[in-house]
């Protein structure tokens, strides 16, 4: 009973204290929630972009084209080939017959065309593909190239794969702009408690006189930085929201005209649980680290 | 109650306050520690509190030897004496009966108990229609009893003083003197220090004189 209303009091004298200065501790707070949300809006950035490519490569496929000199005969031992690979879906023929009518019939180059002797197109194959994985493309890639006949291999997914790539790199960066934003919430916090911990000085020094221990003292400054924390990781999420949602609408007016619909995807409720988590024991942190720092310098017994 | 055995105390920087020094004071006894300035009185007084340790020798305060306690049980220690201070302490952000609050709050009393026992050790003190005007608002006797009423509001089984009537005129060191004996007719524990020895004299209990860090001969 005793233990619960220590900590009773000590969660109401944090926020006594917090609301006591609220223009200051509005500002703090303001200050901590834009350090934290610069991480979450980078986030909602990459998930974004993440979700648009993904979205795009919907049909992985493989354009395989062969020599101009390669009859009927050969397509279809390429054809068969082709089918027999594992990693292929499907296989679809365009005969060099096949790709001249629709060239023919969706440009406007019908006059050159016949003014060319002969069919100046190959046969070809457009494979789509089961796999995604690098490796396994590459492999079926180079068999694929190496068939009698087969003049070129296309793989028009390579950008995504790049694009994979860079996402990945961005994760990376988002991770380490998370770890140093996030080191500079606790110092911040930190900084603030310290100068709290100044301020009530005597307070303490009179408090550990009659009987307080360490954890005494400490315990209302820890639920300040707690509450800090906390409250800026709302503040936060409520911030990258806002911007978000107005960078989507600008977002959408801008791509309207596309055919592609490019949408902001903010981060799940339990992202956003885990950030206002994450930002309460960061404020934990940096108060423990600044009243252990305080305390020790001075102590009441020598 | 309080036992000191060949106790010294050297400072930071070389001041030796006390050298060996050995004194008891039993159960329910009132005692004065008398001598001039300087003489040690307020680091016996701090020794006994468990607000200072001895550099040697031992200080043994409710059967526990201070010198070998913990940082908690130091502070356990200090819940279970009341200390008036010579420079009084006082919070001055705060109203009287909530610096009176203090120690119960710090050992985690409830809000009701808190009340009652506040209005108690104010009333003690005479201080009870005072209770939410700000220390800088009481006269310098006034503040002292405040100061009485924090150290009582424990209900400790010691009551230790340092030179509690310091600044006062006669007729209210004389009161706060009475006050003392008052807490030592109910079965406290009291020591006290000061170097007014009329006051020792009307008081009529036991001193112990210090003279330079020694007790006098």
């Amino acid at each position: 009973m005793t233990w619960l209303r220590l900590h009773r009091h000590a969660f109401a004298d944090a926020l006594r204290r917090l609301f006591a200065q609220p223009v200051a501790s509005a500002f703090s707070i303001l200050v901590l929630a834009v350090a934290i949300s610069l991480p979450v809006l980078a986030a909602v950035a990459l998930q974004s972009v993440g979700s648009a490519a993904s979205s795009l490569e919907t049909d992985p496929h493989v354009n395989i084209f062969l020599a101009l000199d390669a009859s009927d005969e050969d397509a279809r031992r390429v054809g068969e080939a082709l089918r027999s690979n594992p990693e292929a879906a499907s296989v679809k023929f365009i005969s060099k017959t096949q790709a001249l009518a629709e060239l023919r019939s969706t440009t406007h180059l019908a006059e050159v065309l016949d003014s060319l002797n002969g069919n100046p197109l190959p046969h070809a194959f457009t494979v789509r593909v089961r796999t995604t994985d690098a490796a396994k493309l590459d492999a079926a890639r180079d068999a694929w190239s190496k068939l009698p006949k087969v003049d070129q291999v296309v793989a028009d997914f390579e950008w995504s794969e790049r694009l994979a790539k860079w996402i990945h790199f961005g994760n990376t960066v988002l991770a380490t702009i998370a770890i140093v934003l996030g080191a500079a919430v606790a110092f911040i916090v930190g900084h603030l408690i310290r100068l709290q911990v100044v301020s009530r000085r005597d307070e303490i020094e009179v408090s550990q006189l009659v009987g307080a221990t360490a954890s005494d003292v400490r315990r209302p400054f820890l639920y300040h930085g707690l509450s800090q924390g906390a409250l800026a990781g709302v503040a936060a999420v409520g911030l990258a929201a806002g911007v978000s949602l107005w960078l989507g609408s600008q977002l959408r007016a801008l791509t309207s005209n596309y055919a592609t619909e490019f949408n902001v995807i903010f981060i799940s409720p339990s992202t956003c649980t885990a950030v206002i988590a994450v930002a309460a024991l960061l404020g934990l942190a940096g108060a423990w680290w600044a009243v252990g720092r305080e305390l020790r310098r001075f102590a009441p017994v020598r | 109650m309080i036992q000191f055995s060949s106790v010294a105390k050297r400072y930071e920087g070389g001041l030796e306050a006390l050298r060996g020094v050995s004194a008891e004071i039993a159960s329910g006894e009132i005692v004065a520690v008398t001598g001039h300035s300087g003489a040690g009185k307020s680091t016996l007084l701090k020794l006994a509190a468990g607000i200072e340790r001895a550099s040697s020798g031992t200080v043994v305060v409710h059967g526990q030897n201070v010198g070998a306690l913990g940082e908690t049980a130091l502070a356990m220690l200090r819940r279970r004496i009341g200390f008036v201070f010579q420079d009084h302490k006082l919070l001055f952000d705060r109203s009287a009966f909530d610096n009176v609050a203090l120690p119960l709050r710090v050992s985690g009393f409830a809000g009701d108990e808190i009340g009652r026992r506040v209005r108690a050790a104010l009333d003690k003190v005479g201080l009870l229609a005072r209770e939410k005007a700000m220390p800088v608002a009481l006269s310098g006797g006034e503040q002292q009893r405040l100061c009485i009423a924090r150290a009582i509001v424990n209900r400790p089984s010691i009551l230790i003083a340092d030179e509690p009537t310091g600044n006062l005129d006669a007729d209210y060191a004389k009161a706060i003197l009475e006050l003392f004996q008052s807490f030592h007719r109910v079965g406290v524990t009291v020591l006290l220090s000061t170097h007014d020895e009329a006051g020792v004299d009307r008081l009529g209990c036991r001193r112990i004189a210090l003279a330079s860090g020694t007790i006098a001969p």
